[in-house]
């Protein structure tokens, strides 16, 4: 659905994006987390048509950057950092002015679904100048979706929404994958990519890692077993002696045991654990949160086993 | 041309909503049309037949500026405000295209100047004849009416260009006005010319103001419309 070889793009002497290379499958909500300034927005720009690369090629929809970028602009929905509505026009005539430049057939068909199914039918005659953060962003997000686009770029969707509005927002993406839409998200929460994701990249100007959160989090750090332990006795490690471990430590009075297949492995720690006199009270994975995986890539911290 | 109509009519639909374009608009057409008629028939021109053509002349130059004017207050709102509203981005991700675009904004700010100075041009003379007589009317000449109906878009036009280079590189509603304001300069010359009396107003003089307006506008045009890149208008108006 999604392929850029190569793409790049520099302002000047800045090059805010470096060889992007990318394949984003259709039904896939692909998340692409970045640092402010890493530039996400110039990616999501170039992928919706908006700026030419300054050098490499894409093809979105089936459609081919810089010779279709008409095409390709009918077929992407953008959600921008900002809602960006007119605010001295209604909520319904924002919708409509958009559903016409898309030119959809029953442009006021759509823009009565997405205003319901965002509770905006009841506001739809307010100004949008006189509406709250949260009901600009679901006013925002109902007009990138009104022309039904095939990928859908959202640059930090649940930004501004409360907890409720948040949750529906991330239902909604949900059903988009299920309808097969493909959806690049860019967000800082990243519990929500974790959640959301069936990939992510990890980008800051050029793409520095990119997989299922699982397998990066596998990728980055191995898998670890946990070992809580009735009495802690470092010593113990040391007649451990078996060969799947590449790694143990002491972390808080717990053992940590770095191993490779744990639902094999770990039956046999335990045993072992327990001829060597331990007493083993819980055994757990150890789950590294992606915001850690974030920061350590970010800091150039790579932890593998 | 379908999106071309659908931003114009949503230019015109925000326009209404703006109280400074409104007065822009309309209040100052009917505040030169008053001051006008009330010079007209008050004072030394109230029993000076003489006076009352002079200023009846001077008024009809008010009809030559109007157009030029008119303009600034929208488009500088038609573009300053997108940026201010931060819609430029949500606009350009619509398959609409750069020359939609372009003559959207533009012919939502020319053709209501245009229209509005030729309805209170009418308005002016109607009210005159009303008040002071149809003997001022028989002075209006074919030059004259040739200058309002026929210079009068190419101001516009030129107007409108010239707001569009600015306020394209200006950063709020109010920097873009004043330096658009430059754009009331072509507007002026005619004025010079005719208020001289150097030189006979004629048709030939008024086709010469034609072309030199028309390549003025092309000049300008030329310029605004190379500035009005998706790409540059994206990254450049900040």
């Amino acid at each position: 659905m999604i392929t850029a070889t190569g793409l790049t793009r520099k302002f000047g002497e800045l090059t805010a994006v470096d060889k992007l290379d990318l394949h984003i499958e259709r039904g896939e909500v692909f998340g692409f987390l970045g640092p402010n300034g890493a530039g996400k927005t110039t990616t999501i720009r170039m992928l919706s048509a908006l700026i030419a690369p300054t050098s490499g090629s894409a093809t979105i929809a089936e459609k081919t950057l810089g010779k279709d970028n008409r095409a390709i602009r009918q077929r992407v929905g953008v959600l921008t950092e900002t809602p960006g509505l007119y605010k001295r026009l209604s909520a319904w005539d924002n919708l409509l002015f958009f559903a016409r430049l898309y030119r959809i057939d029953r442009p006021e068909q759509q823009a009565e679904k997405y205003l319901k199914l965002f509770e905006l039918w009841d506001r739809r005659n307010g100004l949008t100048g006189t509406f709250s953060k949260g009901m600009r962003q679901k006013l925002a997000l109902a007009r990138a979706l009104l022309h039904e686009p095939e990928i859908l770029f959202l640059d930090e969707p649940t930004a501004g929404l409360d907890p409720e509005a948040a949750k529906m927002v991330r239902e909604l993406i949900e059903s988009l994958r299920s309808k097969e839409r493909t959806i690049f998200l860019c967000t800082h929460n990243l519990d929500e990519a974790d959640r959301l994701c069936d990939r992510i990249a990890l980008f800051k100007s050029r793409l520095l890692t990119v997989g299922d959160p699982q397998s990066l989090r596998e990728r980055m750090y191995g898998r670890r077993t946990v070992v809580h332990l009735a009495n802690p006795d470092p010593g113990i490690e040391g007649h451990l002696n078996l060969p799947f471990i590449t790694k143990t430590e002491w972390i808080d009075g717990r053992l940590l045991v770095s191993l490779s297949d744990p639902e094999t492995e770990n039956p046999i720690l335990v045993r072992k654990l327990v001829e060597l006199g331990a007493d083993v009270q819980f055994v757990s994975e150890l789950k590294v949160s992606l915001e850690d995986l974030y920061l350590d890539l970010m800091e150039g911290n790579h932890v593998s086993t | 041309m379908y999106r071309l109509k659908v931003l114009l009519i949503k230019e015109w639909r925000e326009s209404l909503r703006n109280k400074m374009v409104l007065f822009g608009v309309i209040f100052l057409p009917l505040i030169l049309v008053g001051t006008s008629v009330f010079m007209l028939t008050t004072g030394i021109a109230e029993e000076d037949p003489i006076a009352q053509v002079v200023l009846f002349n001077t008024s009809l130059m008010y009809f030559m500026l109007l157009p030029a004017i008119i303009p600034l207050a929208i488009a500088v709102y038609s573009i300053v405000g997108e940026k201010e509203q931060t819609t430029l981005e949500p606009l350009l991700a619509t398959p609409i295209s750069d020359t939609e675009l372009f003559l959207g904004k533009a012919l939502a700010s020319v053709i209501p100047a245009v229209l509005v100075n030729w309805i209170s041009f009418g308005l002016f003379l109607g009210v005159t004849r009303l008040l002071v007589g149809g003997f001022l009317l028989q002075t209006l000449t074919l030059p004259w009416l040739a200058s309002i109906f026929g210079l009068t878009p190419l101001l516009a036009l030129f107007s409108v260009g010239v707001t569009m280079i600015v306020s394209s590189r200006a950063s709020d509603a109010r920097a873009a006005y004043q330096f658009s304001s430059l754009a009331i300069l072509p507007g002026l010359v005619p004025l010079i010319v005719y208020s001289s009396m150097k030189t006979i107003v004629d048709m030939r003089l008024i086709l010469l103001e034609a072309v030199l307006l028309a390549v003025a506008g092309a000049v300008v045009l030329y310029f605004a419309i190379k500035l009005f890149r998706r790409e540059q208008i994206l990254t450049r108006w900040k």
